[in-house]
């Protein structure tokens, strides 16, 4: 049974516009200390997946208008708020994108690390204090005791990324939603917390959703990836298989818009034309067909579901032999997808139906 | 680890002093905030000390002595009653410093708690006390007030209620409009994301953070509120004893000699806006240093 299932997710916000259509039926499913990459760019609803699994969607706008969280056969969109309290941090844990932001500029780093400590269990401040100084430790800070009192500001945004994760693993959670941990990063930087994240996961044997806009980070840091697009999850893959034999057009044209080390210098990279759909319309269709080069006349009225690659009799969710899946009408063969443009003779995408739905 | 940790950044070597400190350190460069507080702490020393420095008590003097110029014996003059002015003076520092602060304290309380509630809240709540703040603030405070001291009767402790409601729907929607903001803020959204409890949000994350608006609105109303209580003085709402010396009353009752006696309109007058100057300068001093957009 997996950890964390995911199924039929739709998250919709209300704003001053209009309804947002955020997130359109999601499902994935996550093993025990597994690590899952989500990938996709900015606003395809990668962050706001995860934050509506921990149910801190910001409130009035957002809602769970749709679908179930399992988590260890809980779902978790019938709790209430007290109940997801006593999992936030506790089972679920997250790490957030800006350090500099996420942690409170007037509260020392022990006053933080403590009440995290103290939310779920019964101990004494002096129990908090030294468990608080054994997780800097952990997380490669080197004499933490002085500087737990410290304030925020008085540590580099590495520094800060250490203590965050550090508070995030204080009560061992079994799952852990990092969200773009090493966008804010400097480079250098990025690969120490990056390494430090997958091992103590490791170690601690901590299933890991790691999102970011970044195929280099997926492929050093995940087994298992889904990429994202407009709400939608449009391939689903082991990461290795994923970069071997990409299926849907965009992640095709996702890793043709990445620099290569073996490319030929003055090689051009090889932009996604156009722009994600506005998320105000309700989706029909495929959302990426208006960008698609391999788009057929399928593509414009109905979204196609994830379906395996190579016709199997069964389907698998998780681990290292899931199933290679696609969403898509017209997949681009090996051939095409090293070209990364439709190599069919006479092969013309499907032009705009007349009564364009964008 | 032993491997990595010869590559980390060591943390920065800054002595640990926190927000305070540095707004302290940027509010000591500030010259007219200095200035301001020099204002306030000559008005401040007097009132404490003015049983040891006035020349006179304030209710000292005869009717045979009345009106006098400002002399070497009555420094301000003397008033219609041949009170000394300038003692008279001093001792209205006691009242319209402690009831003036002491209104700002009563604003803050309950604009706070309103704000809390509203801002921590949320929803129809928030809608709810958030009207009711918006008819308070229709109303003129003054008016405000005089409505409260004419019902609840005079008295130094009706004054400080008064002058106090009228001043809380300020404070409560300053603090609310804070608290919305960082309701939605990255570390709140990660303290809930650790488990942490709406009210320990509340108290811990997001009203320490709230707090300096506050204390600069309040720095800045504490110049008002001295200014309100000596206009309720004025209208005759004031403490209700003719004998406590008190500035508004004591421009009341001077208002009549303005031809014969303009030092006994001036004296007060000028007692009254300087202190208000005072509280005003140390309130944009405070605004400047607390800013964290100007810090340097």
């Amino acid at each position: 049974m997996a950890l964390l299932s995911v199924r039929d997710l739709l998250v919709r916000f209300q704003t001053h516009d209009g309804t947002v259509y955020a997130v359109n039926g999601v499902s994935f499913d996550l093993d025990e200390s597994e690590t899952l990459g989500l990938v996709g760019e900015s606003g395809c609803g990668k962050s706001v997946t995860n934050l509506a699994v921990m149910r801190l969607l910001p409130r009035p706008a957002g809602r769970i208008v749709g679908g179930h969280v399992y988590f260890q056969d809980e779902d978790l969109v019938g709790l209430d708020e007290a109940e997801m309290r006593d999992l936030r941090g506790k089972e679920i844990a997250m790490i957030f994108q800006d350090p500099m932001t996420s942690l409170n500029p007037v509260l020392t780093i022990e006053e933080q690390m403590v009440e995290t400590i103290k939310a779920h269990k019964k101990v004494t401040g002096k129990e908090a204090r030294a468990r608080a100084i054994e997780l800097l430790a952990m997380v490669g800070i080197p004499e933490p005791e002085p500087l737990l009192r410290n304030f925020p500001h008085q540590f580099s945004g590495g520094m800060r990324q250490r203590v965050m994760i550090a508070m995030a693993l204080a009560l061992e959670p079994k799952l852990l939603i990092a969200d773009e941990p090493t966008t804010a990063l400097d480079v250098t930087i990025q690969a120490q917390v990056l390494e430090l994240l997958s091992r103590l996961a490791a170690d601690h044997g901590t299933a890991v959703i790691l999102i970011t806009h970044d195929l280099g980070v997926v492929a050093g840091m995940t087994r298992r990836t889904n990429v994202m697009y407009a709400g939608f999850v449009v391939e689903s893959a082991t990461t290795a298989n994923l970069f071997a034999k990409p299926s849907h057009p965009y992640t095709v044209g996702l890793l043709h818009s990445m620099p290569r080390l073996d490319a030929q210098p003055g090689e051009p990279l090889i932009p996604i034309e156009g722009t994600p759909p506005d998320l105000r319309f309700a989706p029909v269709g495929c959302p990426f067909a208006p960008r698609c080069a391999w788009r057929v006349e399928a593509c414009w009225k109905e979204m196609p579901t994830l379906e395996p690659i190579v016709a199997t009799s069964e389907v698998q969710m998780t681990g290292p032999l899931a199933t290679h899946r696609a969403a898509c009408w017209n997949r681009p063969t090996p051939e095409e997808a090293a070209a990364g443009r439709p190599l069919r003779d006479d092969f013309i995408p499907a032009a705009l139906p007349i009564e364009a739905p964008r | 680890m032993a491997t990595s940790s010869g590559l980390m950044i060591a943390p920065t070597a800054r002595v640990s002093g926190g927000l305070w400190h540095d707004a302290f350190r940027r509010l000591r460069r500030n010259k007219p905030a200095l200035v301001g507080i020099f204002f306030i702490a000559v008005f401040v020393t007097g009132a404490i000390l003015a049983p040891w420095i006035a020349p006179y008590g304030p209710t000292v003097g005869s009717l045979s002595n009345n009106m006098q110029g400002p002399s070497l014996a009555h420094l301000m003059g003397t008033d219609l009653q041949g009170y000394d002015e300038f003692s008279r003076v001093l001792y209205g520092a006691r009242i319209s410093l402690t009831v003036g602060v002491v209104a700002v304290v009563f604003g803050l309380i309950g604009g706070t708690t309103v704000g809390a509630i509203a801002g921590g809240a949320g929803g129809i709540v928030d809608g709810v006390l958030m009207r009711v703040v918006d008819v308070l603030l229709a109303v003129p405070g003054i008016l405000l007030a005089i409505g409260i001291v004419a019902w609840l009767g005079h008295g130094e402790i009706q004054i400080m209620l008064a002058v106090g409601v009228s001043y809380s729907p300020i404070f409560a929607r300053l603090l609310r409009g804070s608290l919305l903001a960082l309701r939605e803020s990255d570390y709140v959204i990660a303290a809930r994301s650790m488990g942490a409890s709406p009210v320990r949000i509340l108290l811990r994350h997001m009203l320490p953070n709230a707090l300096t608006p506050l204390i600069v609105q309040a720095t800045l109303a504490a110049a008002t509120a001295i200014i309100d209580v000596a206009g309720l003085g004025f209208l005759g709402l004031g403490p209700g004893d003719p004998r406590v010396a008190e500035w508004g009353e004591m421009l009341t009752d001077s208002s009549r000699f303005l031809q014969d006696a303009p030092y006994l309109i001036f004296f007060p007058g000028a007692a009254i806006v300087i202190s208000a100057v005072g509280f005003n300068l140390l309130g944009d001093g405070l605004r400047e240093a607390l800013d964290p957009r100007l810090k340097r």
